[in-house]
């Protein structure tokens, strides 16, 4: 396990959404985070994927994490873009892991180390008509 | 035919569509009169994003559960139990279409209606090829259509209400709970759907939703649409299997696109 991701279990968080599949391959109970750097943003359909690249504590060769987001049409809604994030930025991203332990999780916040900026993709908020 | 009582009804060997006047012999899509373009303005307004209350989605799972068949019952079981353990089977992680009835019970994406002169037209998001066509021009079924993802749809107005009717859905369309609960639908499908606006900016689409070979008895249930009409709501192009790929150049500096190696649905992890 990478020194740069943290765990937290038992913590209760509302589902984000997807469109593709479900999202029970995401241990949803448990909470981690990804420190690092951002390899690609890709900005498509049916999922958003950020990948980022971390670094291991011993030195080892850096492991890059799939982490996926709703669709882009949903994430617009709550104030993303193509341009929210861009290859090379420094960002930490909490992430419902993967059940299986391979080097990925459903997206649940990211925070933009530079800027401080934070945004998540719970659109669920937005239940209700006439919202600008 | 019960569904068009009261209305012309129009059969194969009367191809004109009287109903939007200038009907040609052998046309089914005349010219529309300027009548036909006013009766649009009599329509109630159902413009905008509309966007599904997903929460009231999940919620009907258990409080409005599907009354399957006992064969049919099983195999939910079997996935709700996959599921539950973290090993979903995702119905829809190939990219086809959700198809009727699935798209209408289960969609996270916002949708929008147009309305022209003897059609209505669903256009959804997140899968380029997610749209119903309804006719509304006062024509029948056809007499064998090729069975497809969104099936046959003819409708009508009662009022302020479209009371839609749809046959010819593909047999391996989905009757889904959530994206991974859910069977094909065996053939024989029938959905009768009564739209309407249930508040100033709130649509509901009461389903009936006759499977034979899965379902005990017609399943009646209802989904929830919120208008919004903010530019952050308008309609993205979707193409679902654009997410198998990623941006790339050729030998010859192209841009094309390369294949991101999949799992099930989803980029494989490192």
């Amino acid at each position: 396990m990478a020194a740069a991701l943290f765990l937290a279990g038992g913590l209760s968080w509302a589902v984000p959404c997807r469109a593709h599949h479900s999202f029970a391959m995401f241990d949803e109970t448990k909470v981690m985070t990804v420190v690092g750097t951002v390899k690609d943003f890709q900005w498509v359909n049916p999922h958003v994927v950020l990948w980022v690249y971390t670094t291991p504590k011993d030195g080892g060769a850096p492991e890059l994490w799939t982490i996926e987001l709703t669709s882009p049409g949903n994430l617009t809604r709550v104030g993303w873009s193509r341009h929210t994030v861009a290859p090379g930025d420094k960002v930490s991203v909490e992430i419902a892991p993967l059940r299986n332990g391979s080097h990925g999780g459903g997206f649940r916040k990211l925070t933009i180390t530079d800027t401080g900026k934070v945004l998540t993709s719970e659109f669920r908020d937005q239940e209700r008509p006439g919202l600008q | 035919m019960k569904f068009f009582r009261g209305r012309r009804v129009l059969t194969a060997s009367v191809l004109c569509v009287c109903a939007l006047g200038q009907a040609l012999a052998g046309t089914i899509d005349p010219r529309p009169t300027p009548a036909d373009w006013a009766a649009l303005a009599k329509l109630p307004d159902w413009s905008g994003t509309w966007v599904p209350n997903i929460t009231d989605q999940s919620r009907r799972i258990k409080a409005d559960p599907t009354p399957w068949n006992a064969a049919a019952a099983r195999q939910i079981k079997a996935m709700e139990a996959e599921e539950d353990a973290g090993r979903p089977r995702g119905l829809f992680v190939n990219c086809l279409p959700e198809g009727m009835p699935s798209w209408m019970l289960i969609s996270h994406n916002a949708l929008e209606i147009l309305f022209s002169p003897g059609r209505v037209t669903l256009l959804g998001e997140s899968d380029g090829n997610r749209l119903r066509r309804i006719y509304t021009d006062g024509r029948g079924h056809a007499a064998d259509p090729d069975p497809s993802f969104h099936g046959d749809s003819i409708g009508h107005w009662e009022g302020t209400t479209l009371v839609v009717d749809t046959v010819g859905v593909l047999p391996q369309s989905f009757i889904a709970v959530s994206e991974s609960v859910g069977v094909p639908n065996n053939g024989d499908l029938h959905v009768i759907e009564h739209l309407y606006l249930a508040g100033p900016d709130t649509l509901h689409d009461d389903l009936e939703i006759i499977a034979p070979h899965v379902l005990s008895r017609p399943w009646k249930t209802t989904r929830i649409y919120y208008r919004q009409r903010a530019k952050k709501y308008e309609i993205l192009e979707g193409v679902c299997l654009q997410g198998s790929f990623t941006d790339g150049k050729d030998k010859d500096g192209n841009a094309i696109f390369v294949p991101v190696p999949q799992i099930d649905g989803n980029p494989k992890p490192q």
